[in-house]
């Protein structure tokens, strides 16, 4: 397959999936941050830009370094995430997407494409792994409630084996497939895990609609 | 397009978290485009994703807003880090996927014979994966196989029977390990199937086996 040149990139859409139209997030602060990210792209407006980034900047950048980048690393994929939220803002679109699940977006392509690129696994991936393997879920859980997520805090409540499986999907950035080998379990269980515990926060997260 | 069958939530969450390999990637979001419960369903697993972001601790960054805004355009083709998506990629629109995914007309892909009715086109390998177009006219029988791994198809046009279930455009079949099937086509029409497969397939008898190491099956 051919690399489409940016002007592909602008027409394909950034969240390739045709999410249902105009669901409110029912979170005031999500929609708050989708009011501005609607002025940066429809104003150029440098102070809602300001505020999405001190809202976002420390944020995601913690969640990059919990996927296991170095600081500096970490730091240039945000540069690029946030450069992105300001120079393609025109390419957000509020039918589709709240802002932060297109942020979110952005960096899981900007992730996906730096694994490819790089063709390599990342070796502050493996440290972070070691470091925190046996811990993973109980951190996860009190950074969660240190940050007050309503969703991670209700990742907690989920029994432990499916959060950890979630975790290790949305933080250690791993398939079913290297989840299941990782644990030495059938696949079809990782999976029974992933789909119950998803399917648990999913009701969660439609109630808080 | 009635679709009837669905790839497990793991997939969905995989391909949400972008954990997948290119070629089950491409045929999971071929599956989803064409499908509006997997669409909400990947939707949400974004939504958990956000959600989980922005419950991270914040870390230091030394950037700065005025910074960013003054900051000279980087390169952005990572914004595309999907493979490129046609709108209806399965059924009808077969040709859109072609367009869209292949660059190429079907008769441009490197086509070999596998068997009775049986033509199949590898489109990537990389590492242990796979990735097929598969054409077989009505009626064949493809050999009865298991997998050493994963396998996803989709079918892009007419249909097929795995005992007495049937894979029509649209749906997604989830083979694996534990897998063994033996798709038979129906008699309306040909059928075409976009697959990705983890390891070799495992057949279970001689012809075939003999056939894999010529075919990279």
């Amino acid at each position: 397959m051919n690399t489409p040149p940016d002007a592909a990139v602008d027409s394909a859409a950034i969240v390739p999936f045709p999410l249902d139209a105009g669901r409110p997030e029912g979170d005031d602060s999500a929609s708050q941050e989708t009011q501005l990210l609607l002025r940066v792209r429809d104003q150029r407006d440098r102070a809602a830009y300001q505020r999405l980034f001190d809202l976002f900047a420390g944020k995601v950048q913690g969640y990059l370094r919990r996927t296991g980048l170095d600081p500096a690393d970490a730091e240039n994929i945000l540069q690029d995430i946030m450069l992105a939220v300001w120079q393609k803002a025109r390419l957000f679109d509020a039918q589709r997407a709240s802002a932060r699940t297109w942020i979110f977006s952005l960096a899981r392509n900007r992730l996906i494409d730096m694994k490819r690129s790089a063709k390599r696994e990342y070796a502050a991936l493996e440290r972070f792994h070691q470091e925190t393997a046996d811990d993973q879920v109980y951190e996860e859980d009190m950074l969660a409630r240190a940050a007050g997520s309503k969703s991670v805090a209700l990742l907690s409540h989920l029994p432990p084996e499916q959060a950890s499986v979630l975790l290790m999907a949305y933080v250690e950035g791993k398939s079913h497939r290297e989840i299941a080998l990782e644990l030495n379990l059938p696949i079809g269980t990782v999976k029974s895990r992933a789909r119950l515990g998803f399917q648990r926060v999913r009701g969660l997260l439609e109630q808080a609609s | 397009m009635s679709i009837t069958r669905h790839p497990d939530s793991a997939w969905l969450i995989d391909y949400a978290c972008g954990n997948l390999s290119r070629g089950f990637e491409l045929v999971v979001s071929a599956h989803v485009m064409a499908c509006a419960r997997c669409a909400e369903e990947v939707r949400c697993a974004e939504r958990l994703g956000a959600e989980l972001m922005l419950g991270s601790a914040p870390a230091p960054a030394r950037l700065t807003a005025s910074g960013i805004i003054d900051a000279e355009p980087r390169e952005t083709a990572w914004l595309n880090g999907r493979p490129r998506l046609a709108t209806q990629p399965a059924g009808a629109s077969l040709q859109s996927f072609v367009d869209a995914y292949l660059d190429c007309g079907l008769s441009a892909l490197p086509w070999r014979k596998a068997g009775r009715g049986l033509q199949i086109a590898k489109l990537r390998a990389e590492d242990d994966e796979r990735l097929w177009v598969l054409r077989a006219a009505p009626n064949t029988v493809l050999p009865h196989h298991g997998h050493a791994g994963s396998e996803l198809t989709l079918v892009l046009k007419g249909a097929y029977f795995n005992g007495d279930t049937i894979y029509a455009a649209g749906d997604l079949e989830d083979a694996n390990e534990t897998t063994e099937h033996q798709p038979i086509v129906t008699r309306d029409g040909e059928c075409i199937c976009l697959a990705a497969t983890e390891g070799p397939l495992r057949f279970k008898s001689w012809p075939p086996r003999l056939a894999q190491r010529y075919l990279g099956i």
